[in-house]
């Protein structure tokens, strides 16, 4: 085998290879990149007001109240823990939801934070939060990109060897002339 | 075809599954000794610089990047930060609730009246909140800790 149809495998089939990961750091890319205030990529966070029962009581909120809170509130999840915030703010940890519950008027603003199908997973694996083994597997895509790309530069030449050249060059020059703009 | 979108659906519903274990980040944990954070709090200049562990309620995330979170203090009402590099540890949302073992260097931070007007508007915007300027009438210092490694659970 020459060393032109060898490079033309290696090309080809580490391509396949990456065509798994590509897909998920691409779409994980995209929504990552538009990462804001008001968008989270792994997350739908909800937020609403509400109104409950005022704590009639003077002092802290006992777990009879929290679970008046909850009743009046229609929730059902899990309740994880409770903290006061200041004297008259009391916080409401529940699976997916944040209760904040002003004691003295009632009024409460909750948080829902619920995981975005298939997103949540993306980014889990694009922003490498897994880590250790991840960290492996993530490199091994790397060099594998890098050695697509160099194999896909010696398969510039023949009837579409100018359009190789530009294009290769036009991908090349695209970041280094917005850098130039850019500093 | 069917069987490959299966295998890769379940691919991605393994991280999902290992969330729900106790959650590391980060290096791991090497001291053993607790420090509270109200002492931390009350004697800034004692702790500055220094490794610490601290152990207590996670009551609020970054809701944008997962690069901070407040740690409830054993004395009421009282908290401190927690900041990472943004990308190297990211804390869950649903850490929220949960009880958080943080290792890290205490830290304080001087600002001046417009960076700490700055700061704070940041923070109300990623937590979703309001904020009002003139909250702020001067230079403000406060300590956080420059987490390193953290445990939730």
């Amino acid at each position: 085998m020459g060393w032109r149809r060898l490079n033309h495998v290696l090309h080809r089939d580490i391509g396949y290879l990456c065509i798994g990961l590509t897909i998920i750091y691409a779409i994980s890319g995209l929504v990552v990149n538009h990462t804001s205030h008001g968008f989270n990529p792994s997350y739908v966070i909800e937020k609403k007001t509400a109104e409950v029962t005022p704590l009639k009581t003077a002092g802290q909120p006992d777990a009879g109240y929290v679970a008046q809170v909850l009743k009046e509130l229609g929730e059902t999840a899990a309740l994880k823990n409770v903290a006061m915030l200041s004297p008259d703010t009391m916080r409401i940890f529940v699976e997916g939801n944040t209760i904040d519950v002003h004691t003295g008027t009632g009024k409460v603003a909750l948080e829902k934070v619920t995981r975005r199908p298939v997103l949540f997973e993306m980014n889990y694996l694009h922003l490498n939060k897994p880590k250790g083994l991840w960290t492996w597997l993530a490199d091994i895509y790397a060099v594998a990109l890098l050695l697509v790309a160099l194999t896909g530069m010696l398969m510039i030449r023949g009837k579409t060897k100018w359009r190789g050249i530009i294009l290769t060059g036009v991908g090349i020059l695209g970041p280094i002339l917005f850098l130039v703009v850019l500093l | 075809m069917k069987k490959l979108l299966l295998s890769m659906l379940l691919l991605l519903a393994l991280p999902t599954l290992a969330l729900t274990e106790e959650l590391k980040l980060g290096e791991p944990l090497t001291l053993t000794e607790v420090t509270k954070v109200s002492e931390i709090n009350k004697y800034p200049e004692k702790y500055a610089g220094k490794r610490v562990l601290i152990e207590g309620l996670v009551i609020n995330v970054c809701a944008a990047r997962g690069c901070w979170m407040d740690i409830a203090s054993d004395v009421p009402f009282d908290k401190i930060q927690v900041k990472v590099v943004d990308g190297e540890i990211v804390f869950p949302m649903e850490a929220k609730g949960k009880t958080a073992r943080v290792e890290g260097i205490a830290e304080e931070l001087k600002l001046s009246q417009e960076e700490a007007i700055e700061m704070a508007r940041h923070q109300a915007m990623e937590s979703g909140g309001t904020f009002d300027p003139a909250t702020i009438t001067g230079p403000v210092s406060f300590f956080r800790l420059r987490g390193l490694g953290a445990e939730i659970k």
